[in-house]
């Protein structure tokens, strides 16, 4: 971590259970604040979260805790919290994820803790907001994406085709949260833009309504989109001889790389499909025989000569293929960090480079803190 | 005061992405000047039928709030101008193919030339460096090259496409990237060159799974399943093409759900069945749910699930999104007044801030160049006979 990251000196304290808290918390951290995650004397909840790596740690918590530090506080004790209004006295920003109900048990609702540090910037993060009708309801990553009109539209192409009567499907893992955790630190820098402490609200239903924007937009303009209609009128995801490829041609140019691409076959020499709108009605018969070229073809293959002909291509990469990628790689997406158990592995840092770069992270999620010894100490040091 | 009130946005960006971000910015309050063409607008100004639509495009709501200037950046009189509108802004951002503003001469470096600490955004699909920098790319391409896409689907389906909301990912991520440098600009008066790649961003959302593969797992499609929760689907209700969602995350909100539904349960699993009892049995657990959805709307199942405590939602079309209170009360979903006079709903920016209640959209769609009297006149200082003669010789235009 160097001095100029963009963030080095903010402090950052954050109680969180759930991931769009504790993304916003790395976020942060990524970006050069120091990040305080407070655990209960249980362990933070998302260290138990399955998928669990062989060494038993959850890749969710490894994945949302590298680079913060730990500090194991019973908010209800006396002692415990007094460490706590400390760090809170000297924080820039405070996240807090959890539910209304136990923010006031503990005293630590959004708004007390902003009198108390009006300077700093307080971050909530709820399935449904702070206010509104629904704010006291339950959610989870599936009820909240489902609640967004974005799960009404997947699957689509391909995959609905060929399940047309499953039901709406959620994108994989945890979309909603991770980006309401984006969407709190944009609350919180935006804020601190103008140095003004305040409570930032933000509700992970509002983020996906909002990133479905175009859905809103449509509906505006007198068209509802479903799933089983909103496909590509031809290309799309396309099934190779060893994988899946996902391949378009928006601009005429494209098409072109495209007939050149397949070899230029007689159907495709029809006059009539220079014409992208003829394209667009003609569609499925176009897929037709792309997809009877696409089987023959192998998928590497196939992106390679497509980019070469300016075709807009990519193999759908496994996240093995992700970590091996030389253009990852290059980038310096992933960071080797300490992980418990297992040794030094890869993480993703952060997806943008700022003065030329990667951002680093301060190291691997930090350890447990041990109960027995006086909480300030204890992995403090163990996490830098 | 709007929490960007006074930073000054020159914008350069076209189609979703990054538009998106510089939506988000003007909607906390930012002054956002979108530089286009007559020649080359924004290909979002116009319908397109490869998605089949030949209606309006989408370009509405991204551009809605923002300043519109034409400007002619193949005419080197352009450029300059582009630059004076650089000189007296505080981010420039952008989403050309890597290279490009370098060639026009608005790269960072010529940039900070005339605006030192000028932030800078650039939206590109794969980065400004690395080998793939040059390739071209759209939303779903983004999914595929991250791994997202791969894992998005139903275990024995293909992987899934991912649209607009990817792009809008990347914006998101952008306009937060962009902002952590405007803060430190704020606070060390250091400028910055922001690199956003968005199959980076789409690969951030799999980081727990890549973590996974790190550690010599291999993560798969799920389908709408978890590995933390059972039960955890999208069932059937009693309504055409009607769902709702239920996802049990503890064995607290489990004993509820059996509370709720009440007999029937299959067997092998009791109340008090954990949760790998519950994963083991998850088929017939699902059966069993779906049998209790199925004879109710899905609002319903919802409200009476919600009320013992187990988060459930019934799945929303774009019509149950915009006629929502909860997100019409929240500034989520906001009407609109185009300059016609024509209303329209859009989406707010998802942010709610406690002593700014006026962000969100302030303004409709500028039609192309409308700006121009305040960017050019006002701004830059030129003169009406001046841009008369600028248009005149396709440089304003």
């Amino acid at each position: 971590m160097t001095n100029d990251a963009p963030l080095a000196g903010i402090r950052v304290v954050e109680r969180t259970c759930g991931v769009g808290g504790a993304y916003a918390g790395r976020l942060l951290a990524t970006l050069g604040a120091d990040t305080m995650m407070i655990e209960p004397p249980a362990g933070h909840a998302l260290r138990r979260t399955p998928p669990l790596l062989p060494s038993g740690q959850s890749s969710l918590f490894t994945y949302l805790a590298a680079g913060k530090r730990s500090m194991t506080l019973d908010v209800g004790d006396a002692v415990d919290r007094a460490v706590l209004e400390r760090e809170l006295a000297r924080a820039d920003v405070y996240i807090d994820d959890f539910p209304a109900e136990e923010r006031d048990r503990v005293g630590l609702a959004p708004g007390a803790v902003a009198a108390a540090h009006p300077d700093a910037v307080v971050v909530s993060v709820r399935p449904f907001g702070m206010s509104g009708p629904k704010a006291g309801w339950a959610g989870e990553e599936l009820s909240v994406f489902h609640a967004s009109g974005e799960g009404n539209l997947l699957p689509n192409g391909l995959a609905q085709e060929r399940h047309p009567h499953r039901p709406p499907l959620k994108i994989f893992g945890y979309f909603a949260h991770l980006q309401a955790g984006v969407a709190a630190a944009v609350g919180v820098l935006a804020s601190m833009v103008r140095e003004v402490g305040q409570v930032v609200d933000i509700s992970v239903q509002d983020v996906v309504v909002a990133l479905t924007a175009f859905g809103v937009q449509r509906y505006g303009d007198g068209s509802i989109e479903h799933r089983s209609t909103r496909s590509f009128r031809y290309g799309g995801v396309l099934e190779c001889s060893d994988g899946y490829v996902e391949l378009l041609t928006l601009e005429d140019r494209q098409w072109r790389g495209l007939v050149e691409l397949m070899g230029a076959p007689d159907w495709a020499a029809d006059p009539a499909l220079a014409d992208g709108v003829q394209r667009g009605l003609r569609g499925a018969e176009i897929n037709t025989a792309l997809r009877a070229w696409a089987h023959t073809q192998k998928a590497s293959e196939l992106v390679a000569a497509a980019q070469r002909l300016g075709v807009p291509a990519a193999k759908y990469a496994s996240p093995a293929d992700v970590l091996r990628d030389a253009h990852e790689i290059a980038r310096g997406l992933f960071q080797s960090v300490e992980v418990q158990g297992i040794g030094s592995i890869p993480v993703l840092t952060a997806p943008f480079h700022i003065d030329g770069g990667p951002l680093r992270l301060r190291g691997g999620p930090p350890a447990v803190a041990d109960r027995e010894r006086p909480p300030v100490t204890s992995n403090v040091e163990a996490g830098r | 005061m709007r929490p960007l009130e006074g930073v000054r946005v020159a914008d350069f960006t076209i189609h979703a992405a990054g538009p998106f971000a510089t939506h988000l910015l003007t909607q906390m309050g930012a002054e956002c000047i979108k530089i286009e063409s007559a020649a080359r607008p924004d290909i979002f100004r116009k319908p397109h039928a490869v998605y089949g639509r030949m209606g309006p495009a989408t370009f509405d709501q991204v551009a809605s709030g923002k300043q519109s200037v034409r400007l002619n950046l193949k005419d080197p009189r352009g450029r300059d101008l582009a630059r004076r509108l650089v000189a007296i802004s505080d981010i420039a951002a952008e989403s050309f193919r890597p290279g490009v503003m370098q060639r026009l001469g608005l790269g960072y470096e010529d940039l900070r030339e005339v605006k030192p600490d000028i932030v800078m955004l650039s939206v590109s699909s794969c980065g400004q460096t690395g080998p793939d920098a040059g390739f071209a790319g759209y939303a779903p391409l983004f999914g595929a090259w991250s791994g997202l896409g791969t894992l998005t689907g139903h275990p024995d389906g293909p992987p899934v496409e991912l649209r607009h909301v990817m792009d809008h990912s990347v914006g998101l991520n952008a306009a937060m990237a962009t902002l952590a440098a405007l803060v430190r600009r704020r606070r060390s008066g250091t400028g910055a060159h922001v690199d956003i790649a968005a199959r980076e961003v789409a690969s951030s959302l799999i980081g727990d799974a890549l973590v996974e593969a790190a550690a010599g797992a291999e993560p798969a499609r799920l389908g709408n399943a978890s590995a933390a929760m059972a039960p955890h689907g999208v069932y059937a209700t009693g309504e055409p093409d009607g769902w709702v969602a239920v996802a049990v995350a503890s064995d607290a909100q489990w004993r509820a759900l059996v509370d709720v539904i009440g007999d029937g349960l299959p067997d092998g699993v009791h109340r008090q069945s954990p949760l790998r009892e519950r994963m083991d049995r998850r088929p017939a657990i699902d059966a069993w749910v779906q049998t209790w959805t199925r004879a109710r709307s899905g609002r319903e199942a919802a409200a009476a699930l919600q009320d013992a405590g187990v988060p459930a939602h019934d799945v929303w079309s774009t019509a149950d999104v915009v006629g929502d209170p909860h997100l019409r009360a929240r500034g989520a979903i906001v009407p609109v007044r185009e300059r016609s006079g024509r209303p329209r709903l859009a989406v707010g920016v998802p942010v709610r801030f406690s002593l700014t209640a006026d962000v969100g959209i302030s303004r409709g769609t500028p039609e192309l160049g409308e700006d121009e009297d305040h960017v050019f006149g006002e701004l830059l200082g030129l003169g009406r006979a001046e841009r008369d003669r600028l248009e005149e010789e396709g440089v304003i235009a």
